[in-house]
Formats: C-alpha cells, sequence, structure tokens
C-alpha cells in the first residue's frame, strides 16, 4: 500500500497531515508527503529563480521548505521517523533535486515502512497527477477546498482513490458510512471500509439510497455482501436503506461524525466530464471527511 | 468509446482541461477570419489584429509555452500573407531585441557578482537605523539602480537585504507584517519608477525608441535621461510615504536588525579587484550608452559588455545560458515584429483612428485627456502582460493619436512601468512576491494608491515639465 499525503501549509494542513499519517500507520503504509508550491509566472521564471539563488547566499530557504521543515516536525514529535533522523534534524542539504520541478527527502520510518517527503513546483492537479502515476500510489490524502473545479479535476485525473480530509475534528467519535450499489466501484469501497473500520476499530453504517421506491437486486446484493465481509472481519455495522436522492441522503446520514466511503463512478468519462458524478456532488455536499475509491 | 480507452479519454480531457484556453483562442481566432474585414482595414491590417488579440490571449492565459506563441506570431504572419518570409525575420530583430537579450545577460553577470552585500552596508550607512529613512533609502537605491541596471536586476539584488533585514528585527513574521509589506514594496515599487529614468531601464523603453526611428524621431540617451529623470527623483519620496501610510510598520527603529545585519556583511569578504574590474566593466558598458548609443545602438553595447564579462571569466557562457530566459527574448521578438507590422499593413493608423472615434468627444472636451486615454490604457494592459509587450503592441497605435508623437511615445513607455496592481505585471513584483512575505492582495491595496499617483504626477509633468524645457 503506498499513500501520498498533499499539504500546503501549516496553518491549514494540520489535519490532514495527522489523518494521513494515521491511516498509513494503521495500514502499514508506504508514506510520502508532498507539498505543491505556487509556481512564478512563465514570464518571470528565470528572473525569481535568479533571485532565490541570492537568497540562498543570505541563507534564505526557497518557498515551500518551511512546510517540509513542519512536516518533519510533525514525524519528529510524532516519532513517525527514526530516532537517528530526529537527532539530526531537517537540514536543507537533505534535499536532492529531481527534475526541474521536484526535490525529495528520503526518511526512514518506524511505524511505517519508510516515509518520503517532496516538493514540487507547479499547478496543484497537474503536479499530484504526475507524481501519482510516477509513485503507483493507491490514496492520496488531501484537505478540502471550497473550490468545486477543483474537486472535480481530483476524481477525473487524480488516478488513485482519493481521501478528502474535509471538516475533520480530532475529538469527535467518527463512524464509516459506508455508501453501496451495484455499481463496480462499490466492491473496493468495501474493501477499503473494511481497512479502515479494523485500522481504527470504528463502526460501520452500509447505506443503500434507491432513486425509486423499490430496491432491486443488485442494490440489495451489495448491501447484503457488504454486510457480510464486516461480518467475518468482526466488525459492528448496520444496514440503512433509504430512498431519494442519493447526493442528498449520503449527505443528511453523514452528518458531521461519518467518514463517507464510496466507490468511484463507473460513467464513462467524458459523461463525468460533462455531467459531473455522484462522488463529486458527495464530496462537494458532505461537510466530513469522504474516501472515494478507485 | 469509438475504442479509446477510459485511460486514454482521461488523459485526453485532462489536456483539454489544462489547455482550455488554447481551444479558447482557436475558437476566438477562427470567428475572426470568418467575420469581414472591418470597413477603412486592409486585409493584411485586419489578419495582424488577429494574431495580436490571439497572441495576447495566449501571453495572459499561458496555456502554452511562451516561446510557442513567439512561434505562433511568426509562423502565422508568415502564412496569413502579412508579409513575405523574409520580411518577417527582418521585422523579427533589431536592436531592441539585441538590448533585450544583452540585458538579461548583463543582468544575469552582474547579479552574480555579490554586490548586495556592499550595497546593503551601503544603505544602512546612509540611513542609520530609523524606519522611515531606511524605506525612503531603500526606495531610492532601488529607483536609481534600476535606471541602469534595469528592475530585475535590483530586485533581485535587493531582495535578500530586505528580507535578512526583517528576518534580524523579528523571527516571527506576524510580528513584522507591516514592516515586511513597506521594506519589499520599497524595493519593487522603487525598481519600478527607477526603471523609467534612462532607456536602459528596461526593454520597453528600447522598443520605444526603435518606433521612435520608425516615426523619423530620436532621442539620444541624455536627453532621454533630462527629459524623464526629475519625474523619477519626484515619485521616490512620494512613494516611500505613500508606502508607510499603506502599511504601518511595527517598530519605528531597527536597531537589532540594522546592528546584526551590518555584522553579517562585515562577515563576507572585502570588495576585492575582481570586484572593481566587474564593476569597471559595467561602467564602461554605461558609458557606452550615453555617449556612443546613436552611432553603434544600446543593443549592441549591451553585448559587448556580455562580452568583456565573459572574456574576464566573471560569467560563465553555463551561467548566462541557464539563467537568461531565451523564451522571452524569442517572444519580445516576435512582439516587436508584430508591432513593426501594426504599423506597416495600416492597422496602428486605423486602431488608433478607432480610439479617436470612441474617445472623440472627450479628447476635444477635456485637457490632457488624450495622455490619460494612453496612460489608463498602457498601465491596464502593463498589468495583465509584460510591460514590453504592451510597449511593443500598443506603441505603434499611440504613436498615431497626436501630433506629438514624441511627447506620446514616452508618456507610452513611462505608463508602462506602473504594474503595480498585480504580482505578476513586473519582474520585479513577481520576485519580492516569491518571497512570500507579500500577498496578491497587499498588491493591489497599495497599488491602486501608487498607481494613481503615479498616473496623476505622469499628466502633470508630461504638461509641465516638457512643455518648459522644448
Amino acid at each position: 500500500m503506498k499513500i501520498l499525503i498533499a499539504v500546503a501549509s501549516k496553518e491549514y494542513s494540520g489535519p490532514t497531515l495527522r489523518v494521513g499519517m494515521q491511516i498509513a500507520k494503521a495500514l502499514n503504509a508506504s508514506t510520502t508527503i508532498v507539498d505543491v508550491a505556487e509556481k512564478a509566472n512563465k514570464f518571470n521564471s528565470k528572473v525569481v529563480g535568479l533571485a532565490q539563488e541570492r537568497m540562498d547566499s543570505w541563507e534564505f530557504d526557497r518557498p515551500g521548505i518551511d512546510v517540509l521543515e513542519w512536516a518533519f516536525n510533525f514525524l519528529a514529535e510524532n516519532n513517525y521517523i527514526a530516532p537517528t533522523m530526529i537527532e539530526a534534524g531537517f537540514s536543507t542539504n537533505m534535499l536532492v533535486e529531481i527534475g526541474e520541478n521536484r526535490s525529495e527527502v528520503f526518511l526512514k520510518g518506524t511505524v511505517c515502512k519508510d516515509v518520503q517527503l517532496i516538493l514540487r513546483n507547479g499547478d496543484i492537479i497537474a503536479e499530484l497527477r504526475d507524481e501519482v502515476k510516477q509513485g503507483h500510489y493507491n490514496v492520496t490524502i488531501i484537505g478540502g477546498s471550497g473550490k468545486r473545479r477543483m474537486a472535480h479535476d481530483l476524481i477525473q485525473y487524480i488516478d488513485s482513490s482519493i481521501f478528502v480530509v474535509n471538516q475533520f475534528d480530532p475529538n469527535q467519535k467518527y463512524r464509516i458510512l459506508l455508501a453501496v450499489d451495484d455499481s463496480t466501484g462499490t466492491k473496493g469501497a468495501v474493501k477499503f471500509g473494511v481497512r479502515v473500520a479494523q485500522a481504527f476499530k470504528i463502526d460501520v453504517d452500509i447505506l443503500t439510497v434507491s432513486k425509486v421506491d423499490r430496491f432491486g437486486d443488485g442494490y440489495k446484493g451489495a448491501a447484503e455482501k457488504a454486510g457480510k465481509f464486516m461480518r467475518r472481519a468482526g466488525i459492528q455495522y448496520q444496514n440503512i436503506y433509504r430512498v431519494g436522492d442519493p447526493s442528498e441522503i449520503i449527505k443528511k446520514e453523514a452528518g458531521d461524525n461519518h467518514i463517507v466511503i464510496m466507490g468511484a463512478s463507473s460513467k464513462n468519462p467524458l459523461m463525468k466530464f460533462f455531467k459531473g458524478s455522484k462522488p463529486l456532488k458527495v464530496m462537494e455536499d458532505c461537510p466530513c471527511p469522504i474516501l472515494i475509491v478507485k | 468509446m469509438l475504442g479509446f480507452s477510459r485511460s486514454s479519454l482521461t488523459n485526453f480531457l485532462f489536456w483539454v482541461t489544462q489547455k482550455k484556453w488554447f481551444l479558447i483562442t482557436i475558437v476566438v481566432g477562427i470567428i475572426l477570419v470568418l467575420l469581414p474585414t472591418p470597413s477603412g482595414l486592409t486585409l493584411e491590417g485586419y489578419r495582424i489584429i488577429i494574431i495580436v488579440i490571439t497572441a495576447l490571449m495566449m501571453i495572459i492565459t499561458e496555456p502554452i509555452p511562451l516561446p510557442a506563441v513567439a512561434i505562433y506570431i511568426l509562423v502565422f504572419e508568415v502564412i496569413l500573407g502579412i508579409n513575405d518570409a523574409d520580411g518577417i525575420a527582418h521585422s523579427f530583430m533589431n536592436d531592441a531585441v539585441f538590448f533585450i537579450m544583452g540585458s538579461l545577460m548583463l543582468s544575469v553577470a552582474i547579479i552574480k557578482q555579490g554586490w548586495d552585500k556592499q550595497i546593503a552596508l551601503g544603505i544602512i550607512t546612509l540611513t542609520g537605523n530609523k524606519t522611515k529613512n531606511i524605506v525612503f533609502g531603500f526606495t531610492a537605491i532601488s529607483a536609481i539602480l534600476s535606471s541602469f541596471i534595469g528592475e530585475h536586476t535590483v530586485a533581485a539584488i535587493m531582495l535578500p537585504i530586505g528580507m535578512t533585514l526583517i528576518r534580524f528585527t523579528s523571527e516571527d513574521k506576524d510580528r513584522v507584517k507591516g514592516l515586511s509589506a513597506v521594506l519589499l514594496f520599497s524595493i519593487a515599487y522603487g525598481a519600478l519608477i527607477g526603471s523609467i529614468g534612462t532607456p536602459s531601464g528596461g526593454g520597453r523603453n528600447v522598443i520605444m525608441m526603435s518606433y521612435f526611428h520608425d516615426f523619423g524621431l530620436s532621442i539620444s540617451y541624455l536627453e532621454w535621461m533630462i527629459k524623464v529623470y526629475p519625474l523619477v527623483i519626484v515619485q521616490i519620496p512620494i512613494i516611500s510615504w505613500v508606502l508607510l501610510k499603506s502599511f504601518v510598520p511595527e517598530y519605528d527603529h531597527l536597531d537589532t536588525g540594522v546592528r546584526k545585519l551590518i555584522v553579517q556583511v562585515a562577515k563576507s569578504p572585502n570588495m576585492t579587484g575582481r570586484n572593481t574590474v566587474a564593476a569597471f566593466i559595467f561602467l564602461l558598458v554605461f558609458l557606452g550608452w550615453v555617449f556612443l548609443s546613436e552611432t553603434y545602438g544600446l543593443g549592441t553595447i549591451a553585448l559587448f559588455g556580455v562580452f568583456l564579462y565573459l572574456v574576464a571569466g566573471f560569467v560563465k557562457w553555463e551561467d548566462l545560458s541557464k539563467n537568461t530566459h531565451w523564451g522571452v527574448i524569442l517572444l519580445f521578438g516576435a512582439t516587436i515584429s508584430l508591432g513593426s507590422n501594426i504599423n506597416d499593413t495600416g492597422a496602428a493608423l486605423w486602431l488608433a483612428n478607432q480610439v479617436v472615434n470612441l474617445f472623440g468627444t472627450i479628447m476635444n472636451s477635456f485637457p490632457f485627456a488624450v495622455d490619460t486615454i494612453i496612460i489608463v490604457m498602457t498601465t491596464t494592459m502593463a498589468n495583465v502582460l509584460s510591460s514590453s509587450a504592451t510597449v511593443a503592441v500598443l506603441g505603434p497605435i499611440t504613436l498615431n493619436l497626436g501630433e506629438n508623437a514624441m511627447h506620446l511615445g514616452l508618456v507610452t513607455a513611462i505608463a508602462s512601468a506602473f504594474g503595480y496592481f498585480t504580482a505578476v505585471a513586473a519582474p520585479a513584483c513577481t520576485i519580492v512576491y516569491s518571497s512570500g512575505l507579500v500577498g496578491a492582495k497587499d498588491f493591489l491595496k497599495v497599488g491602486w494608491r501608487v498607481g494613481l499617483i503615479s498616473m496623476i504626477l505622469l499628466v502633470l509633468y508630461a504638461n509641465t515639465y516638457w512643455l518648459i524645457i522644448n
């Protein structure tokens, strides 16, 4: 299992990093923390590079290094990295430049296999997409953003499952709301739901929503199969059946004390591009963390 | 779907998302090509206007690399029959392009000399530790230096000095927000207001000089300075004052910061013979610009300076090659070609007539209306585009807006430096923004004040001082 955690700043990305590392620890996943910093416009990129060279000579760090340092300190404080590395502390010398827009810091992990810090520069979606492609990550964890376009692009173009740490409250006792239907994405969502529920020892609500006042065999079968999985894994669960608009019902059932897990839409990419999808609607509307499994 | 896998469809849609402005530009271009040629405009003139519109859309939205936009301009100028291949190639290269190339390389050579520590000491010795004086000192030094070595060179040299002073005053960024803003903007805006002072202050000035030449006018380096430099001097205290009113520094005196800065500078190597020779080479270039530019051209002299730096071994070709933005040079060449062809096809005159038709009543009713219209147009465009590209495209139009082309051209060149409003408008602003200590909102907050004052000053200055000295 490989996890990518996208952070932006210590002011906004604390919950994302905390939850991301908890998941990485629970799943013993190889973990990468990435910060995508802004890139100077094309006109001025070279002169900004020159200015940054002068800044280096005055011992100033490049933008984005402070975010990596903050992430390093978080890992050190929580003993996610080897004691020798904690003792040595963070230094810009640890950064290895790979390509024009990408620098890496390799760290030896403790609770998860290994931890990597990466600094990239450029458009956030393009850089995350490239990183996921290069690193073959299973899950990308990112903080919530109010921008509809951002949510759409994340789901549409990032080739991994997406966990959006939206309005996460560390004091809240969360349950999992596992949305199931007869789509191909449900199987992956159930498997992931089991792993997360086991790792965090939390209960699961299996939600099946039908638009019409009748539940077909496909829907019923999916809910029963999900229940069977939970039972076998020893997870407390309950089946909930509702009729109505799926995204509205999911939003209502999720409230603010659920982590929503659902499969990615199996619609054609062109249809999703123009008409959107159920997971996108849920991601936009739900005031809680949500995992879209691909 | 039609044999395409989900993955290839997703890749295609991602490309569409990333390149949407390119696709929109193509659609706009096709629609414009299909529309009838406006009356009074030649077919070539209409086509060059279409290239201008589409190229500007791509420069502003950046969906494709800048060199690709340059190539688009050159190729379509030939394909659409604006001129033959030789004619376009000829319009692409002139002394202004040489100057932009030379000044970008000179900038690398100068920045590599590491004069920032000596400059830091010089400023602090002059200003002492009073914040107000330091802000004035930063603005003045940035302005004076940028008149000669270009705004981005100055911003790159001055930024670490400002940042060091801020860091030594307090490590907690929240406790020095006002101080950070006032010092960093004094560097950026100082560099901008100074860049108008001499022809070598920016590529846009040299582009305008080349248009003057096309209009049968000429202005020497010294004549430019006599006409424009007093405006630089007037603006320095005013801009410093506006900055201090817009951002209140947390400290009246920077005792600790200044003391630590002096200690840090003292630790660095003293001025060496090598530094002196490097400075002497730049002095030679400057004297060449002042006394020989009418014979040899500003660009040739700038390139001669680069040649001397290379021969003396003060800069490596690898460094010059790596840090010079060749794509920008290509793009400026292309925009200068656009400007030249806008003029030759009669499109410039037609566009100027449209402006006169649109604002004719205002132009006839209010004094300085033409200047005001030019300043507003140029400033607006310079804040979303680049100042040099703005002058390259607008220059031929504004020169046709009245009788006194020299007056109109200088107003255009000066107004193109008013890129105060956005972080992306001018290289100096982008460099300061890259520090992370000032945000895009800060540029708007102070930019409109500085911009408005600069616009009013320019109108008054151009219609009083220039009349007196003429």
